[in-house]
């Protein structure tokens, strides 16, 4: 036994020397302002999720009861599955028309600079803002869309209204608000790409359409990886726009996961529940990030 | 990781970009899911535990409301205590004569400063029951929006104003008067509710809101409808949407504001949301017909209703292309308004018409001392001034909507609002929300059942039997005696 442990002191003690004291004395703060920000929100909603609320106060323990409830609630697997179609439509039709707009833009062209700034605007309007702005737009009494809606025979006289176009109103509003950072972080990966592999290609007789599915489609998929990433986990925890625009309606056609969070938890005071909603939001959230990496990931690493 | 080798994602170092990119994405993410916790437990977190010390299991007080009638004009009982309150309110068009000229009057006389705190309506529930929730005392006075009252006395987040000292008179509005009151003075309690316990005043109305009928007189030449038949006979002969000219107008949106313009037209049928024992009774035979003739009426009234709150429906008024609605009475002095209406002296008030019963209802603007005040007696005060009749017939006078009798028939008051005999005789047959806090889940799913049944334009029986079905479950789960 003396034998094993002197060498073991001596390494531990060894390493104790190597340790720089100073860089971990500087991290502390970091770190501590770290766990306090997301380990002890994180921990206080696990704890929330396993308890009975009254008057916004816990009453009692309940165990896993939020999420055995959670399972059979068909209202949140409702919302669960309006959040996916939303995430996946407006996805990946921003990522089409963000490639197209990049693909469009990536050469040097005239007013480049003032198109550009133009094309980010939506991006920088405040979310709220920009629901009340589409909600403007779509209202049957005084709305464009509502008006030109009205000349259409046969077509629902509103658009908010109507349970099959509410959704997809919401998906183009979110597109026509988050198309341009797609186009701004794919047109910053075109441009960085090196041009000789696309010089080589164009000397062996190599067409636009091959060079951008063979050399600059897998040459773009980290970048594609991290905003389809980036803006698939924003579309799944969409609200400031769902709140103002539909508040979830007409009937529950446009109720996303995260309204019915923050109903549970804020109006009605149920927030073991609304705990447990939310963690199994993040659960889901993380899962689609997996997927998506995954998806992406041709090299299999 | 800078390079093109990276962004081509082949790299001279091939374990390190795969393990980097990784270690990013796991971070990205946990910061969303951190970030979307955080957000939810921001509200909740630093609770004060469960103490047991709500108004349901705390002992009554024992004082009883004063018989003897206040005097009218008597002076209000009002010492200079000076100090600071602070009043914490959502944003409202219909409390700036309060804000702007009451506020500063009561500091002037009582030498007690003011600071009023706003929010928009969601944000201000959050923070006021933030604030109950962590006794933090950061206001003395909480305004109310009255379904609210349950939660905040319930939850111990107001103060027994009773055994603060306050005696309310007989002037006020009594209908307006027991939405204060906890446990509520009639109706059934909810569970864990002492059945003995008696009622105590925890919040005071401070203004006078209540659903009006607003019709208009040029079409309604001999008088208010009296009956929900006259409304529908009326939309039928004169509505011309060529003209954009509709008989009737409503709130459809989910939530709220559908279950508010129903609740009308239930209760006029006959129909109730619970029984005694708190089973869901809005399905019922008059429930079916009440939302059958609601139905009935959408011919009659602008295309798009399913997606109106209040704010199109006043407008919908105000320019003249309905003929009558149930709304709010904040409307009353726009439609008088050159500015705003484009039927100035066209709209008349009254109570909704009647079918079995004639019901109105209450939607008033309350508050309460905040249990955790800093300063209860400043916040006493206030209320012993604003309420006094003197002041709310000069908050009459001044353009306020009042919560005292006397006010409401003060002759001066009702030269510049012709609409004050109206909002008394309604708010005299009112009823508020049902007095429990789990009210806004139910009003939730039945307000979301109801947008169903308009966008449908049908099928009244099956969605009101699906409301039902989903609110007895959530109420079984809370412990109401249901199911």
């Amino acid at each position: 036994m003396v034998q094993v442990e002197a060498p073991t002191s001596q390494t531990t003690a060894a390493r104790r020397r190597k340790l720089p004291r100073l860089p971990l004395l500087l991290l502390a703060p970091t770190a501590l302002f770290a766990l306090a920000v997301t380990v002890f929100p994180l921990g206080y909603a696990v704890v929330a999720s396993l308890q009975a609320f009254r008057f916004g106060r816990p009453v009692a323990f309940i165990g896993l009861l939020n999420y055995q409830n959670l399972i059979a609630d068909a209202n949140f697997r409702g919302s669960l599955a309006t959040t996916l179609i939303f995430t996946i439509a407006a996805t990946a039709v921003e990522f089409a028309l963000g490639m197209a707009l990049a693909l469009l833009l990536k050469d040097d062209l005239p007013l480049e600079g003032i198109i550009r700034s133009i094309l980010i605007i939506p991006m920088i309007v405040a979310p709220v803002v920009v629901g009340i702005v589409w909600r403007l737009l779509y209202s049957s009494d005084v709305g464009l869309v509502g008006y030109m809606m009205q000349l259409i025979p046969g077509a629902p006289v509103s658009v908010l209204s109507s349970p099959a176009l509410a959704l997809p109103a919401l998906i183009l509003m979110d597109i026509w608000e988050w198309t341009p950072f797609m186009f701004l972080i794919l047109l910053a990966g075109i441009q960085s790409l090196p041009q000789e592999p696309f010089e080589a290609a164009r000397v062996d007789g190599a067409g636009a359409w091959g060079s951008f599915t063979q050399l600059m489609l897998p040459m773009l998929r980290p970048v594609i990886m991290v905003a389809i990433l980036i803006r698939a986990m924003d579309a799944f925890t969409i609200f400031d726009q769902v709140y103002v625009l539909t508040n979830g309606g007409p009937g529950t056609s446009t109720e996303v996961a995260t309204l019915m969070v923050y109903k549970t938890a804020f109006r009605f005071s149920q927030i073991g529940y609304g705990a447990a909603m939310a963690l199994a939001l993040m659960a889901l959230v993380m899962a689609l990030s997996f997927a998506i990496v995954r998806g992406l990931r041709a090299d299999g690493q | 990781m800078s390079g093109t080798r990276d962004r081509n994602g082949r790299t001279t170092s091939p374990d390190r970009p795969a393990t980097t990119r990784r270690q990013f994405l796991r971070q990205m993410i946990g910061i969303a899911g951190g970030a979307g916790v955080a957000q939810l437990l921001a509200a909740c977190g630093g609770q004060a535990p469960a103490t047991g010390g709500g108004a349901a299991t705390s002992a009554p007080a024992p004082a009883a409301p004063t018989a003897a009638p206040a005097a009218a004009t008597a002076a209000p009982a009002v010492s200079s205590g000076g100090g600071k309150i602070t009043l914490g309110s959502f944003a409202d068009p219909a409390q700036d004569v309060l804000k702007n000229v009451f506020l500063p009057e009561f500091e002037k006389q009582t030498g007690i400063k003011t600071e009023w705190v706003e929010a928009d309506y969601s944000g201000w529930f959050q923070k006021a029951v933030n604030d109950g929730q962590t006794k933090a005392g950061a206001f003395d006075v909480y305004v109310l929006d009255d379904p609210w009252i349950p939660q905040f006395a319930g939850g111990g987040f107001v103060a027994n104003m009773e055994e603060l000292g306050y005696q309310p008179d007989s002037d006020y509005v009594q209908a307006a008067l027991d939405t204060g009151y906890w446990p509520p003075k009639s109706g059934p309690r909810q569970p864990g509710i002492d059945p003995n316990a008696k009622p105590a005043v925890y919040a005071l109305p401070i203004i006078g809101d209540v659903q009006l009928l607003f019709y208009r007189s040029d079409i309604y030449t001999s008088g208010a409808p009296a009956t929900w038949d006259d409304v529908l006979k009326t939309a039928k002969e004169k509505s011309d949407p060529s003209k954009q000219q509709y008989g009737w107008v409503t709130r459809g949106v989910k939530g709220n504001p559908i279950v508010t313009s129903f609740f009308v037209i239930l209760h006029d049928f006959g129909g109730k949301m619970f029984e005694d024992n708190w089973q869901i009774a809005f399905n019922n035979q008059q429930g079916v017909e009440a939302l059958e003739f609601y139905l009935s009426l959408l011919p009659y009234e602008p295309p798009g209703v399913a997606e109106f709150d209040s704010d199109q429906e006043g407008q919908a008024m105000l320019e003249g292309n309905a003929f009558a609605a149930t709304m709010w009475t904040g409307w009353c002095r726009q439609t008088d308004d050159p500015s705003k209406s484009k039927v100035i002296g066209k709209v008349a008030f009254d109570v909704p018409p009647k079918k079995v019963d004639q019901f109105a209802k209450i939607g008033l603007f309350s508050a309460g001392i905040a249990a955790s005040a800093p300063n209860k007696d400043g916040a006493l005060q206030f209320f012993k001034w604003f309420n006094s009749s003197e002041t709310q017939i000069k908050f009459a006078q001044a353009g306020g909507t009042p919560v005292k009798i006397s006010a409401f028939q003060n002759e001066e008051a009702i030269k510049k609002a012709r609409w004050l005999p109206a909002i008394l005789k309604a708010l005299t047959v009112g009823k508020p929300s049902p007095r429990t806090p789990d009210w806004s889940k139910v009003e939730d799913i039945l307000g979301t059942w109801l947008n169903k049944a308009l966008v449908e334009k049908g099928n009244a029986k099956q969605h009101l039997d699906d409301a039902a079905a989903e609110a007895t479950a959530y109420l079984k789960s809370a412990g109401y005696p249901v199911g």
